[in-house]
């Protein structure tokens, strides 16, 4: 008796809480953090991964160098398995997995730097080979031919048949607890079969499948069984800005200057783009803003700029196809339609980010400009590049010109095949002058850091961060009226060098915004307004770092009440996303050109939205003090979604236009917790079967014989039986 | 592997006491009401302890405290049990075709233990059985493999001793025997301290202690019943 309450208040004293927590939760971990490689569909396609509706489960097991990759396809016995990969080792070892992808259940995919990486690309070896304008060698299936992107892995085109999980270096804690768990249960890995294991769960079920075609037609077509969506086209907004405002009247001849906007991976919700697209959208933007520096306001010139950020182009260019295809039919700036003929220059910031990392030492950045020469754009092109050569030559940066129709992947490939189309359509498919009249239309350059191969070993990839452009944030304050310090103040005050990559990246802008002056005006600019590093370094910030910076925060919309919505502290995603959602990123680009290059006007909020010149749009941003600035700007957005989707129709298949959707999925999530070895139940089977034959022999033994067993019967009940004898026998109830 | 668990773990659990209903209950409506009657008595006092258990505030989070207030309340509504069993023992004799019904007094307490234990057995295993459906079980965070088949066992343990629980407390109620009747609460304590043991991982210290006492009360109730050694080795003997 003692005993009990001993116990009892033993119990009560060191009980506390301990199992009040579920079992659920001490049977399983969730991974955190991962992002998971999910499901895209083109016009005869599926790309990427899946798991299956109920998730995928297999057995953990490291594979740390070829040997375990070659072990698990080949001699793993209690599979299937989850393979955990570092990145250094994923190349390698994916190829082996998807050649015998029987005894993997997925992989998870997790970067330590400290282990080293140089190099990590699923795209393709020729991005967007399929979409590639007339003169294009570059093929990913002959292994002579040369390519672009020769680290590309093309997995991000693949059909997958496991799903990933990618974990970023912040999350490295999460990998150590799967560690730990498969130390203590999968080490002796002889003896797996039939003992507990430390097992991971991974779920990324994705609901479209097969090809664009199919998936549309599912959700379009299943509004009568249930509404449910499996796919979405890809797609988003382009941006343009033009130096002077447009107009029908007057129509001027323009300079095209463009770049991209977004970048991809493999993984929802990584795609950094530092190297890949964010220095040349910043060049973009800088230059720009320098440019309308230099141009005394009010004047006019017969020349105008227009400069033009596309999105969705990693997707086979859907933001440059939707605007050579608008330009082809008379719908695009919708203010002042161009023609292809108004174009005396196509000028395009390609990717510019990839060998500021090799040129960290020293003030070269060699660039290159890609163009397509012939008789009649001979001039124009060779004027160019002389003035960007003098202008570069000022800052010992180096400038070499590649005459090629072999252009590198850029947005340039959708205006030719545009013009390549419209060529046939005049004179017949077998003009063999055709590809020489291409190039008369328009003069044609693009602008990259790279001769024959990528110098960006990151391109489009989840590593593709801030350090690949070796990008170190300064932190310094901007004037309350928007000005900058110059790069010129900065270098002299000690701030920043001459080999950082915003000063570089700043030069090329002063050197783009010359040359342009000089095209626009006719003659060679003599003031003193450069683009400042100060500025770059603040973009470069907001667009790889964080969106909590100070130039988005005064490139806002100004909210009408007092309360500040605070930007998250991390970079915006560049990936297009899907049409139904826009995304951030180009909000962000074309309120900073707005801001800028943009009018300051004297206008409370009522006045600034009650503004209408037809030429200008008025956006109320919260300005350089926070308290809401009118601006009359040339920026406008226009849509980036693929022809293909607005064509009634179209015929999938025919390749003309980006096909790009994104399968909908409902959860993705990775848990990591120990799969029992099957001891427990045959434990629970064989007692259990044991004691119930036990207990029917007793009952029955205890039933059949209970007259002979309990001979001691208390006496029947305490009221006499007959009481109530025949009066419930009359009634129903 | 883990659907195989969750079945071994339900036949270990509820495989003696479906066989117990469908050979001695299933075949009398009586019986069933009774045995329905009291698997909601007992679902009345785990209402009533979970009630003290959310008022008491302070306690909340000591399992030992709600413990003793649930094993008190079912005590408690087993006596109700008795009580409404012995009121309307004619009634239900009357609308019942079995007239046997009422030869062994202990009939109805061993129906209404049963309703208790099942009920119970329902409530302690559930949860646990549906965590056993997977992928996963226990070991991540510590804890073992085993820990399905042992709630199992303690699950069977449980329902068994209450059916025995309550024959003996009948038996006690009926003879003023309030030895037999502090006996079923004292060891129906026992049992529930010891299974606070389950949280430190000491299986067998739970489960081995708990079939004793199973034992024991199995014994207790087989002489409260009327049954004695001799009459058991007898049976053996005598042609039925």
């Amino acid at each position: 008796m003692y005993f009990h309450i001993i116990l009892l208040l033993l119990g009560a004293l060191c009980n506390k809480l301990s199992i009040s927590e579920r079992l659920h939760e001490q049977i399983y971990s969730s991974i955190e953090g991962g992002a998971a490689c999910f499901r895209r569909l083109n016009g005869s396609h599926q790309a990427g991964c899946s798991s299956a509706n109920n998730g995928a489960v297999g057995v953990v097991h490291f594979v740390i160098d070829q040997t375990d990759a070659n072990w698990l396809v080949n001699n793993a016995s209690a599979g299937p398995y989850m393979a955990i990969v570092s990145t250094m080792m994923f190349n390698q070892v994916i190829d082996t997995f998807l050649k015998q992808p029987g005894n993997i259940a997925g992989v998870l995919l997790f970067h330590n730097s400290s282990l080293g990486i140089f190099a990590f690309s699923q795209d393709s070896k020729c991005p967007n080979e399929y979409f590639s304008g007339p003169g294009s060698t570059c093929s990913s299936t002959e292994s002579s031919a040369s390519v672009w992107n020769e680290r590309g892995s093309n997995l991000m085109r693949q059909d997958i048949p496991f799903p990933i999980f990618f974990l970023p270096e912040s999350r490295l804690d999460e990998i150590k607890k799967i560690e730990e768990c498969f130390q203590r249960f999968n080490r002796d890995i002889d003896n797996q079969n039939g003992r507990p294991l430390c097992s991971v769960q991974m779920h990324s079920f994705m609901f479209a499948a097969v090809d664009s075609t199919v998936c549309m037609r599912r959700s379009a077509s299943s509004a009568l069984i249930t509404s449910a969506k499996v796919c979405d086209p890809l797609g988003d907004h382009n941006v343009y800005y033009s130096l002077l405002p447009l107009s029908k009247d007057t129509k001027k001849q323009v300079v095209m200057v463009t770049a991209r906007i977004d970048s991809a991976s493999l993984f929802d919700g990584m795609s950094p783009g530092a190297a890949s697209s964010a220095v040349g959208m910043v060049t973009l933007i800088t230059a720009a803003a320098t440019l309308s520096q230099m141009i005394p306001a009010g004047k006019t010139y017969d020349k105008n700029v227009l400069w033009t950020l596309f999105n969705g182009e990693t997707f086979d260019y859907i933001g440059s196809q939707k605007v050579a295809y608008d330009m082809r039919h008379g719908e695009w700036p919708s203010v002042a339609p161009l023609g292809f003929d108004d174009v005396v220059l196509y000028l395009e910031l390609g990717q510019i980010g990839g060998s500021l990392l090799t040129h960290m030492e020293d003030d070269d950045w060699p660039l290159n400009i890609f163009a397509p020469i012939g008789a009649n754009n001979l001039d124009v092109v060779s004027d160019i590049v002389n003035d960007m050569n003098v202008n570069l030559k000022l800052f010992n940066m180096s400038l070499q010109l590649t005459s090629t129709h072999n252009l590198p992947p850029s947005s340039l490939h959708s205006f030719r095949r545009t013009l390549q189309d419209i060529q046939e359509e005049k004179y017949g498919k077998n003009h063999s002058l055709a590809d020489v009249n291409l190039d008369n239309v328009m003069p044609q350059m693009v602008l990259v850091d790279h001769n024959d191969h990528y110098t960006n070993m990151y391109y489009n990839s989840a590593l593709d961060e801030y350090s690949k452009i070796g990008f170190d944030y300064h932190n310094i304050s901007i004037g309350n009226d928007g000005t900058f310090i110059s790069t010129k103040d900065l270098i002299a005050n000690g701030t920043m060098k001459r080999t950082d990559s915003q000063v570089k990246i700043s030069r090329l802008a002063t050197a783009v915004a010359r040359t342009l002056y000089k095209r626009v005006v006719g003659e060679s600019y003599t003031g003193n307004v450069t683009a400042s590093a100060h500025l770059v370094d603040e973009m470069l910030y907001c667009f790889l770092k964080s969106q909590a910076c100070r130039l988005l925060l005064a490139a806002d919309y100004a909210k009408s009440g007092s309360g500040e919505e605070n930007l998250p502290e991390k970079p915006a995603p560049l990936y297009v996303g899907v049409a139904a959602w826009p995304g951030t990123a180009p909000v962000f680009a074309g309120h900073l050109l707005a801001l800028l290059t943009g009018t300051h006007l004297k206008a409370n909020r009522t006045q600034c939205e009650a503004m209408d010149k037809v030429q200008y749009s008025y956006y109320w941003l919260r300005g350089w003090n926070h308290s809401g600035v009118c601006i009359q700007t040339t920026m406008n957005f226009s849509q980036a979604i693929s022809p293909a989707f607005t064509i009634s129709n179209y015929d999938f298949t025919s390749g003309e236009f980006s096909t790009w959707t994104e399968s909908v999925w409902r959860e993705l999530w990775v848990r990591v917790f120990v799969s029992a070895g099957g001891g427990g139940a045959r434990a629970a089977g064989i007692a259990g079967a044991l004691v119930t034959v036990m207990a029917a022999v007793v009952t029955y033994w205890l039933r059949t014989r209970a007259r002979y067993i309990f001979v001691d019967t208390p006496t029947g009940s305490l009221v006499s039986g007959d009481a109530a004898t025949g009066i419930l026998r009359t009634v129903n109830c | 592997m883990t659907v195989a668990e969750f079945f071994s773990c339900s036949l270990l659990a509820f495989g003696p006491p479906l066989v117990m209903f469908a050979m001695t209950v299933a075949n009398d409506p009586v019986r069933i009401i009774i045995m329905i009657a009291a698997a909601f008595g007992w679902l009345l006092s785990f209402l009533l302890s979970s009630l003290i258990w959310f008022a008491v505030v302070p306690l909340r989070s000591y399992l030992a405290f709600g413990m003793i207030f649930a094993v008190i309340f079912q005590e408690a509504f087993r006596y109700g049990m008795y009580r409404l069993l012995r009121k309307t023992e004619a009634g239900l004799k009357e609308i019942s075709d079995n007239h046997e019904i009422g030869s062994n007094k202990l009939e109805m307490a061993y129906v209404s233990g049963l309703g208790f234990g099942l009920m119970s057995g329902a409530f302690a295993l559930v949860n646990v059985l549906a965590d056993s459906i997977g992928p996963g079980t226990l070991g991540l965070h510590g804890g073992s493999e085993y820990f399905f088949v042992t709630s199992a066992a303690m699950t069977l343990c449980m329902i068994l001793l209450n059916t025995f629980w309550s024959i003996i407390f009948f038996n006690g109620c009926d003879e003023k025997s309030y030895l037999k009747v502090g006996w079923v609460i004292k060891s129906h304590l026992f049992v529930s301290a010891l299974s606070l043991l389950n949280s430190k991982g000491l299986y067998a210290a739970t489960i081995i202690p708990s079939y004793l006492v199973l034992i024991v009360n199995a014994v207790v109730a087989f002489k409260c019943a009327g049954g004695t050694f001799k009459s058991l080795t007898q049976s053996f003997t005598v042609r039925s």
